[in-house]
């Protein structure tokens, strides 16, 4: 066990250091960089240049990224290009405005899925279970954009019973106010509690009329014994994979959930870094979310050799 | 005032409307709903005072790839501006034609030669109370006209001798130019001319002398600002400004339609279509704010041709135009800036279409089927469908033109080099400037390259000519030249769209970049 976690760790930090010299290059090959943006339509182009150099752009890709690697081992993500401040700070502010949407949603995800998945794979075919399916079929099928603006039409314009966007608030304020996160959390939750539920469904209906259920069964243990010892387990272990890919779906989820509703958190403040060309925000960025994503994956990845230590793990 | 606005303070937009019979019981629901939304939403989005007496006022705007500083000489975004017009006054102010209106100055006058302008202060207070002085007017201006400053008056402001300009006294400036200029003064409210106290090199607790001081920024954030009791102008009537960002537009909308901000910057298509279903929110429609341009090249292949400038002009349908890119929202141009506008030539005849004309030039320069590529982006909704259009409109003439679509953050500065023909967007302006920045030959942003040494001697000579009858007139000559040769197609003016929520009052439908737009110190809220 000891050594599949070191050998998985290394890869991780080998996986985000692919990333970023990925990001980085992808990035010096989009369009125009900082300067351009900035100076927009009315810089002249003089003033472009002289902006560029003021900013260091008209330095080599490679020495700029060796630069800003060179800083992060010392702990400092560097300074952003737009606003000139430590890009720690920019991120540090919009943390918790995303921290507020994910977590919510994620815990609701990690209770609702394998409640509703182990009801309806116990009652195949039942009323409920065609119910559940349905509906979930039905709300993954919209996507989220979509969802979040039906939403806001019928509850908040229509009804008037949640506020429809976060325009202009930060992390206080939404703490002040947490019917504002409502509408957005059921968005962000939507999809991936469908994906989740029916994969756990899958894998109870299946565990449940295993061989080793029925052997069980046929050795005299109560059916509680069964499901609760062996079916869910072998049903919540690839779950456990899926789980984890469900936290970077969320982080994905919240650059459309925050532009829908108006947040300022993570996923729109790395929108804008890429449209600015704000190179050392989108590294920074690119690092949070590979970091977490491959934390998570690790994560789910040990839960599952842990749940279900017969099968095999792929890294 | 070539274009006297008189549209009413306040646009009851039903009121507009044909009748009630053509109202839909949906939208009366719709409104109904909404009030109650508006009437439950009080508490959720501002502070719970909005009801009453007016306290804060709270505007969205798109704020994304803005510099994101309080620095009022870097404005490139209308976010910018509007922060800008909170804590700082210019010297002197766009009316809605772009004549120029006093503001700080009190007054200014040139000598005959129309290279020295003295201009007069009127008395008003920084916000640390230090008095407004021709020290800081100095100060200012000669930081907005260092390039490396990135003012986007910077260019007009090169035309100022700051080694012969001085301070007369406390109140009095003494602008030496270069050359001269009797259309000097529209420097005096051009966007980053903002005047700040001598020395100021620290933009985070900005002082200015505008009618809001600054309590809290955030870059990328929200901007907040207090009333300022003693400015010069009369102090608001709201208690507090919020200036917040929502580029997404729908997000912009919903939250005005709920009640959580007053203002919403920048609608268009489908938003501006919903607005005006809805009773209780109205639209500040500024028609003809944004000048709708093709650029061709005429210093490169193949519009060095003017033959193929020609055709283009001709072959282009721009009542279809307007009908179907702009949704009928805007009206068709005339290829010159500024239809409206004080400076703009008087009893211009429409282009119209001439299907034969245009062949027979593309014939005659050899061109039939030659292939185009204009340079687009979403940077403007419509500039896609305007291409596809186009590109119908001109394949009857013998051209075959593709859209190439760039990313809408750096479009504009990469059309700068790049293509033989573009779209482009300009806000209103001084027709004046907008020929001196863009037409005139070897100007920064002339980016169709055209330069003819009539035109700029035209404009050389409405520039110095004294006579306030006879600059029009020169001016008039010189646009029809550039009209006919520069290869910058203005092919329609859209409208410009903010929108404000049902408690609003005092704010009217004005062009972007005049004194009257995004001007909230004279807003009431209730």
């Amino acid at each position: 066990m000891r050594a599949y976690v070191l050998r998985r760790s290394l890869l991780a930090v080998l996986q985000c250091l692919m990333v970023l010299v990925t990001v980085f290059a992808v990035g010096s090959l989009l369009p125009g960089d900082t300067a351009d943006v900035l100076r927009g339509e009315l810089g002249t182009s003089e003033q472009v240049a002289s902006l560029r150099s003021q900013l260091g752009l008209d330095e080599p890709a490679w020495a700029r990224f060796w630069h800003w690697l060179g800083q992060l081992l010392t702990g400092d993500f560097g300074h952003s290009l737009t606003t000139g401040l430590p890009v720690g700070d920019d991120i540090g502010r919009r943390i918790g405005v995303t921290l507020l949407l994910g977590v919510p949603a994620l815990i609701l995800v990690t209770v609702l899925a394998p409640l509703l998945g182990t009801v309806s794979g116990l009652r195949e075919g039942s009323r409920v279970d065609r119910t559940l399916n349905t509906a979930t079929v039905l709300l993954h099928a919209v996507p989220e954009f979509v969802l979040g603006l039906l939403l806001v039409a019928s509850v908040s314009l229509a009804a008037g019973l949640l506020p429809a966007t976060a325009v202009g608030m930060d992390t206080g304020a939404l703490l002040a106010q947490p019917a504002v996160l409502v509408l957005p959390v059921t968005v962000l939750t939507a999809r991936h509690l469908c994906d989740l539920a029916r994969q756990i469904r899958a894998g109870v209906a299946a565990g449940r009329h295993g061989a080793v259920a029925g052997h069980l069964r046929l050795l005299g243990m109560r059916e509680r014994t069964v499901v609760l010892r062996h079916v869910l387990p072998g049903a919540l272990g690839p779950a456990a994979q899926q789980f984890a890919r469900c936290v970077e779906g969320l982080l994905g989820g919240t650059v459309l959930v925050e532009a829908v509703f108006g947040f300022r958190g993570l996923g729109s403040g790395f929108v804008e870094a890429v449209q600015n060309r704000d190179l050392p925000q989108v590294q920074t960025y690119a690092l949070l979310f590979t970091g977490t994503a491959v934390a998570v994956n690790l994560l789910g990845d040990l839960a599952a050799h842990r749940l279900a230590p017969y099968r095999e793990v792929a890294a | 005032m070539t274009h006297a606005r008189t549209e009413p303070v306040h646009r009851p937009e039903l009121g507009n409307r044909p009748g009630p019979g053509r109202r839909s019981v949906l939208a009366a629901g719709g409104a109904l709903a909404l009030a109650a939304s508006s009437g439950l939403l009080t508490g959720c989005g501002a502070d719970g005072k909005d009801g009453g007496g007016g306290d804060r006022f709270r505007a969205a705007f798109t704020a994304g790839g803005s510099q994101e500083t309080l620095d009022p000489h870097i404005a490139p975004n209308f976010v910018d501006q509007a922060r800008a017009k909170a804590l700082y006054d210019t010297l002197g102010t766009y009316a809605d034609d772009m004549s120029v209106r006093k503001r700080l100055a009190e007054s200014w006058e040139s000598d005959a030669s129309g290279t020295r302008w003295r201009i007069r202060l009127r008395k008003a207070d920084f916000h640390d109370g230090k008095p407004v002085t021709a020290k800081d007017v100095l100060y200012s201006y000669r930081r907005a006209a260092d390039p490396a400053t990135g003012s986007p008056s910077q260019v007009l402001l090169s035309a100022i001798d700051f080694d012969a300009t001085r301070a007369e006294g406390a109140r009095s400036v003494l602008f030496v130019l270069k050359a001269p200029n009797f259309e000097f003064p529209t420097v005096f409210a051009g966007p980053g001319t903002e005047i700040i106290p001598d020395g100021t090199r620290d933009f985070r607790k900005p002082v200015g002398s505008g009618p809001f001081t600054f309590v809290s920024f955030t870059p990328g954030g929200t901007a907040r600002y207090r009333r300022w009791a003693d400015h010069w102008d009369g102090a608001p009537h709201i208690a507090e400004l919020e200036i917040v960002p929502a580029n997404e537009e729908s997000a912009r909308l919903n939250a005005l339609l709920s009640g959580q901000v007053h203002y919403a910057s920048d609608m268009a298509g489908a938003s501006v279509d919903r607005l005006k279903k809805e009773g209780s929110t109205r639209l500040l429609t500024a028609e003809r704010a944004t000048a709708q341009q093709l650029l061709l090249r005429t210093g490169r292949k193949p519009f060095d041709d003017p033959r193929l400038v020609r055709a283009v002009q001709l072959g282009l349908d721009r009542e279809a135009l307007v009908r179907v890119a702009l949704a009928g929202h805007g009206e068709a141009g005339n290829d010159l800036f500024g239809m409206g506008l004080r400076g703009y030539p008087q009893g211009l005849r429409p282009r119209e279409r001439d299907v034969g004309e245009a062949r027979s030039l593309v014939k005659a320069a050899g061109a039939e089927g030659l292939h185009i590529t204009v340079e687009t982006s979403s940077v403007d909704a419509t500039w896609e469908t305007a291409a596809d259009l186009m590109a119908r409109q001109l394949r009857e003439v013998g051209l075959k033109l593709t859209a190439n679509t760039r990313a809408a953050s750096t479009y504009f500065s990469e059309i700068r080099t790049q293509g033989v023909a573009a779209f482009n967007t300009t806000s209103t302006l001084p027709v004046s400037d907008f020929l001196q920045q863009r037409v005139r030959g070897g100007a920064a942003r002339n980016q169709t390259q055209y330069a003819s040494k009539k035109f700029d001697a035209l404009l050389e000579r409405s520039r110095t000519t004294r006579d306030e009858k006879d600059r029009p007139a020169l001016l008039a000559r010189a646009q029809k030249i550039a009209r006919d040769e520069s290869g910058l197609l203005v092919w329609a003016f859209s409208d410009a769209n903010d929108a404000i929520g049902p408690s609003v009052r005092g704010l009217r439908a004005a062009p972007p970049n005049s004194h009257d737009w995004a001007r909230f110190d004279r807003v009431r809220i209730g």
